[in-house]
């Protein structure tokens, strides 16, 4: 069992990988909201932008899902997870919160996308048609709890590994603040390429939106990563070994610099 | 415009006001040490004793069917210190802490992980268990393993399904050649862990993460500290 037990590794590689795509799918939805309300309004529907961020969200958080549920000792027995709930776990309440979002994220797209799918499916599926109008009344409320579930789970993944006693690395306040702001800049870079895939106009006002979000996000960002290493080291002891062996070669260490300095380079080459 | 942009901090506000107080009404109605138990059962293991035989670590497999990868009892042999010839070891137990305050128990997702409320002791529900392995990363004490014949997380219950059930001391208990092991019940007044807790220098493994073990420690003066 070495693997679980190597100091700065807690758990194996599937699980960070899934705690990435939860937040990027937390952030492409975040995005997606502040688009449509800050700049797009109505024509929300028509963005190559909001597209590719509704696509990437479901996807990320199946795929994050998945390899969840792949990882378990016993996958087959996931819905226990579902069925039985522990208040006090993080994990537990992780799940609420996902399944919940999961819903929500649905109910937002289809939202945005009723009129074209009205259009397309004519007078055919009349119960789908009231569905959707009705989903589209209800698209202020929607949206609202969307922002809190989608932050939430941004959260939420640093707060499952901030949990942890044993790690003095993890155990650590800015950790969650540090997840949520990684997941929000990831996911909108991720829309804003897809976008682009999608030939979305890169010089658009959406794309000059999200940059105008993105930039001072990402500087928040590298200064609570500064805070975060610089709390550990001066808070001496144990923290500063952990700081030491995290930032060089530990496996944490890969993620961040892979979600936050390759996306962090991808953004303004989109 | 407005009256939705209100409608929404409040939804928020409340939302969140809600959880928060959820929270911590939960924190404060549910302390985790149950003095109300029936039973506290505790372990001491007086490393002045110990010969580091590794006859506990035996029985313990050999008792619970302990797959030969994994174990639920370790010795780790510390040393040796000291100028030959007066060269010393210094043993050191690694095995289920049965915290009072146990993390295993707090992030596990379905409640698999569970204090048992007669007897204090952390067991697992094998059934219950999905095998997320968040308690293996949750625990400090690095002593929690996927049991491969079950798939279910797996440590060491003071044999609370092997010999407990049939009215004997744990395994490691009864093998120990040199009684450097001590188990009993702590909320019985004639209880002799109880005597050794009033009279001996007891330690517990890292006590500053507030897990509050309930296996004790007689320290050993042999070791050394490096300067
Ligand atoms: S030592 Fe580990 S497995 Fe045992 S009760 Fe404490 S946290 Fe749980
Ligand atoms: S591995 Fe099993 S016992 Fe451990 S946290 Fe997951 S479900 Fe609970």
């Amino acid at each position: 069992m070495s693997a679980f037990h190597f100091d700065s590794l807690v758990w194996h590689w599937p699980i960070a990988i899934y705690l990435f795509l939860a937040g990027i799918s937390a952030g492409a939805m975040f995005f997606a909201i502040l688009l449509k309300y800050a700049c797009l309004k109505q024509t929300a529907h028509e963005s190559k932008f909001i597209l590719a961020a509704c696509i990437i969200a479901p996807i990320s958080v199946f795929l994050g899902l998945g390899i969840l549920v792949v990882d378990l000792t016993k996958p087959l027995d996931f819905w226990k997870i579902l069925v039985f709930y522990n208040p006090r776990s993080v994990m537990s309440v992780g799940v609420i919160i996902l399944m919940i979002y999961q819903v929500f994220m649905f109910a937002w797209i289809a939202a945005v996308y009723a009129k074209p799918i009205q259009t397309w499916l004519g007078l055919r599926f009349t119960p789908i048609n009231k569905l959707l109008t009705w989903l589209a009344q209800q698209h202020a409320s929607i949206t609202g709890l969307l922002l809190i579930l989608s932050l939430s789970l941004g959260a939420y993944t640093g707060f499952l590994l901030s949990a942890l006693p044993g790690y003095p690395m993890l155990n650590n306040p800015v950790l969650p603040l540090l997840f949520l702001i990684s997941g929000l800049t990831s996911g909108a870079a991720g829309a804003l390429l897809l976008g682009v895939l999608l030939k979305g106009q890169p010089d658009s006002k959406e794309v000059k939106f999200i940059h105008k979000i993105e930039i001072p996000l990402i500087l928040v960002e590298l200064s609570i990563i500064f805070t975060f290493f610089m709390g550990l080291v001066l808070s001496g002891g144990q923290k500063q070994v952990a700081a030491a062996t995290a930032i060089g070669a530990g496996f944490w260490g890969w993620v961040f610099w892979l979600g936050i300095i390759g996306v962090g380079l991808s953004v303004p080459l989109a | 415009m407005q009256t939705s942009k209100r409608h929404f901090l409040k939804c928020t506000g409340t939302l969140l006001a809600g959880v928060a107080a959820y929270r911590l009404a939960y924190a404060t109605a549910h302390p985790e040490a149950k003095p109300d138990a029936a039973k506290q059962y505790i372990l001491i293991h007086d490393q002045t004793q110990c010969i580091g035989c590794d006859a506990c670590a035996i029985a313990c497999r050999q008792t619970n069917q302990v797959p030969a990868e994994v174990s639920r009892l370790t010795i780790v042999r510390h040393g040796p210190y000291g100028e030959y010839p007066n060269q010393q070891y210094h043993f050191e137990r690694q095995s289920c802490q049965q915290c009072e305050n146990a993390p295993c128990v707090m992030v596990c997702p379905t409640g698999a992980a569970y204090r048992d409320p007669q007897t204090g002791i952390i067991k697992v529900d094998d059934w219950k268990c999905v095998g997320c392995q968040y308690c293996i990363a949750a625990c400090p004490y690095q002593v929690r393993f996927i049991n491969p014949v079950t798939r279910a997380a797996d440590k060491c219950d003071f044999c609370a399904e092997t010999k407990l059930k049939q009215g004997e001391l744990p395994a490691c208990v009864q093998a120990c050649p040199t009684q450097a092991l001590q188990f009993g019940d702590s909320l019985d007044k004639d209880a002799q862990v109880r005597k050794t807790l009033n009279s001996a220098a007891v330690i517990r493994d890292n006590e500053s993460l507030g897990t509050r073990p309930k296996v004790f420690i007689i320290a050993d003066a042999k070791g050394e500290v490096t300067i």
